[in-house]
């Protein structure tokens, strides 16, 4: 815009920018100063109005599972600072995941959970169930509301349901404000009840897995025998756990550009915690597969942890680091150490790298394969999931701002897990396979407020 | 500040009007409602408004914002949002002015006296100043400003049309009856009057003994005013008229004796004003050109 004292303006285009430079530039003057000057009561100046949030995520393991997920939010504040918060996600996953058996010098043949059909896995590789597919619906919704001064209460609900599983839940939180605002305590209690109905039943502990059936058409007793063998190895189609937390949270501003947060939470889950479509290679002592029995896992687990995370303010850049330390009866315990910098590039646009380092120790009953003529453990699991891993997590969001005002942002992350061994030897042929392979995946997420 | 302050209302036959004294100027607020509970509370709250903003931004108050940033010495002084807000504002004026409005062009002051005489600083005298002018050298973000030793800075070519808009907002709060508030000369309104006429504002100009008071007509929105009715240099028959260019530390020349703008916000009216001012000789063709309602005094 060319606007020199004495010189002669004109051109259309001109006139429209100076029109508009000058009405946004007014709104941002009288739109933003209520703070500093007097307040302006809310019943006028405010309209009680929904803002939304919408993603995509997509989630790729290399040969393993890739998901894909809609994430859709309503928020809606009330004139009085209720808040109402739903939440709606939809992911389909797909793909294979590690059934718990060790690879093996030569093909194995597995049953699928259902009992109808099986699958191979070529030797020397990780068994991979194939038959993972699934789709899962979420709803969250959460009210939040400001009881008295200084008192916030929120309660809340959540439903989840795929093809073989239902989690019901309710939650509820109290914060108290004190020190100026400047401190707050929370206090939070949360219960979920789920009901696990897996394809083919739920299988006894440690039930040699059964043969197919029901894939030689015509070979009728055949199949019936085989689906009575499968049967037996069944205790029923359905079991269930429950879950309660207790989390107490304090969170103090240090300063104006410094805010901490401390939060302890315990938590109990009580029911059917195995996982139906895991087993355990038996190996004789040259290594070789011999049986494939079905895992078993205590029915109860106590979990605890303690969560610190600092917000530092620069200048610009806004830094957010947290720790979290997590122990448990099953004698896990894991550490996760998670940064993130805020990069504002102006005109709303900001870089936000991402850093996430995670350790775990296994559980005292995770063993890799279980050793035939050995006397079978209480419980066992061969499930990576609870063994010794570390993991890292690096990537990159990216968010702008739009003319209208709504928020874009992309997200793409880079994700590494390492399972390593806990000390168990591996006899015979198992010395040079690999035992403890490693995931990678590719994290994609785009995200839309309006 | 010691001045006593007051309000004074007075019941009029359509409804009341409020007089005070802020900012150097007469103000007042009229409102039409037969609610005189009402026309105090407006009264109230928009005195003690425009009283917080001069006690806040006033360079003459030394307890001022403005001031304790004037006497910083080139140390970071720490600001709320709503000063944030403002230099924001006047970081836009300079871009759209290409460098000729700047919050810290008031050094010139020293050098530059409108008291009607013929004195004319000499050229060395502006050049000194003009090395401590430079809106690029303040630095401030949403917590403070740095503004180095020696340089100022005046809110007064945004303060009293910023106070009439804060107005506004505190009297949309409290009432939707048409309301006008004129804090010498830079007015605005909420709404037309009830009897469905326009507001009839009379744009004085004390200055000009030969002229007429200027009666303009306005429904809805604001109007500001930038004139040197009474602050001019006479030298050799050449009027220097009260706005400097700070990029070259002299005035605009041929520019109107007073001009008035009408804009949907009183601070886009008067910074309007002054940009018009500032083009001189064509200051009428540039807000036609630019299609804003004007009226200009040569």
């Amino acid at each position: 815009m060319q606007l020199v004292g004495g010189e002669k303006i004109n051109g259309t285009a001109n006139k429209i920018n100076l029109k508009l430079v000058l009405t946004l530039a007014t709104s941002a003057l009288l739109g933003s100063t209520q703070t500093g000057a007097t307040p302006i009561p809310s019943d006028t100046t405010t309209e009680e109005s929904w803002s939304f949030d919408s993603a995509f995520l997509y989630y790729s393991e290399a040969d393993r599972v890739s998901a894909a997920e809609v994430i859709f939010s309503a928020k809606k504040t009330y004139n009085d600072d209720s808040i109402l918060n739903l939440k709606l996600t939809i992911d389909a996953l797909t793909g294979a995941s590690a059934n718990g058996a060790v690879a093996q010098p030569n093909v194995q043949t597995f049953t699928r959970p259902s009992g109808k059909g099986n699958y191979n896995v070529k030797t020397g590789d990780t068994p991979l169930d194939d038959t993972f597919k699934d789709t899962r619906v979420q709803l969250n919704g959460q009210w939040s509301q400001v009881l008295a001064q200084n008192f916030t209460s929120s309660v809340g609900a959540h439903l989840s349901k795929e093809y073989d599983y239902l989690s019901l839940g309710v939650n509820g939180n109290l914060a108290y404000d004190f020190n100026k605002k400047n401190s707050t305590i929370s206090f939070g209690l949360s219960h979920f009840q789920d009901t696990f109905s897996p394809e083919g039943g739920i299988p006894k502990p440690f039930a040699s897995m059964p043969l197919a059936y029901g894939q030689y058409n015509g070979n009728g007793n055949g199949n019936n025998s085989r689906e009575t063998i499968h049967d037996a190895t069944r205790m029923g189609s359905d079991d269930d756990k429950t879950t309660s937390d207790i989390m107490v949270g304090f969170t103090q501003v240090i300063n104006r550009r410094m805010v901490t947060q401390f939060n302890y939470s315990y938590s109990v889950v009580d029911g059917y915690l195995t996982d139906p479509f895991k087993v355990l290679s038996l190996v004789d002592t040259s290594g070789i597969a011999q049986d494939y029995l079905y895992e078993n896992r205590p029915d109860k687990r106590t979990k605890q942890s303690v969560f610190a995370q600092t917000k530092y303010h620069f200048d610009e850049t806004i830094l957010d680091v947290s720790y979290r330390y997590m122990w448990d009866d099953w004698k896990i315990e894991s550490h996760t150490l998670d940064t993130r910098l805020y990069i504002p590039l102006g005109e709303g646009s900001y870089l936000e790298p991402h850093l996430r380092l995670y350790q775990q120790t296994a559980a005292e009953y995770y063993q890799p394969f279980l050793m035939q003529g050995e006397a079978l453990p209480e419980f066992a699991s061969a499930d990576y999931r609870i063994g010794e891993m570390t993991a890292y997590t690096v990537g990159l969001k990216y968010g702008v701002k739009l003319d209208g005002g709504n928020d874009l942002s992309f997200r793409l992350e880079y994700y590494r897990q390492d399972s390593e061994s806990a000390g168990h030897k591996a006899p015979g042929v198992l010395a040079n396979l690999a035992l403890y392979e490693s995931v990678d995946a590719i994290i994609a997420q785009v995200s839309y407020s309006f | 500040m010691n001045k006593t302050r007051k309000i004074i209302v007075i019941k009029r036959p359509d409804g009341f009007c409020i007089q005070f004294d802020a900012m150097a100027s007469a103000c007042e607020v009229i409102a039409e409602t037969d609610d005189e509970f009402l026309a105090n509370k407006i009264g109230k709250a928009v005195s003690e408004e425009v009283w917080r903003i001069e006690d806040k931004y006033s360079r003459y108050n030394p307890q001022s914002l403005c001031s304790k940033i004037n006497q910083s010495r080139g140390k970071p002084i720490a600001i709320d949002d709503e000063t944030f807000a403002l230099l924001n504002f006047a970081d836009t004026c300079f871009q759209l002015s290409d460098g000729v409005f700047d919050l810290t062009s008031g050094v010139l002051r020293n050098v530059w006296r409108f008291d009607c005489s013929d004195n004319i600083p000499s050229h060395g005298a502006i050049v000194k100043e003009m090395k401590n002018i430079g809106w690029r050298k303040v630095e401030y973000n949403d917590t403070e400003i740095f503004l180095p030793k020696d340089m100022e800075i005046d809110f007064g070519g945004i303060g009293k049309e910023y106070a009439v808009d804060r107005a506004l907002l505190l009297i949309k709060t409290l009432t939707n009856q048409p309301v006008l508030v004129n804090l010498g000369g830079d007015l605005a309104t909420n709404a037309a009057r009830k009897n469905g006429e326009p507001w009839q504002v009379g744009v004085e100009h004390p200055g000009f003994i030969d002229k007429k008071t200027m009666v303009v007509s306005l429904y809805k929105g604001a109007l500001a005013t930038s004139g040197d009715a009474k602050r001019f240099l006479l030298k050799n028959g050449k009027r220097y008229s009260h706005i400097l260019n700070a990029k070259t530390g002299w005035p605009i020349e041929n520019a109107p004796r007073s001009i008035t703008v009408s804009a949907p916000q009183c601070i886009q009216a008067g910074l309007l004003a002054t940009l018009a001012q500032m083009q001189g000789c064509n200051a009428e063709q540039f807000l036609s050109e630019q299609e804003i309602k004007h009226w200009a005094i040569r």
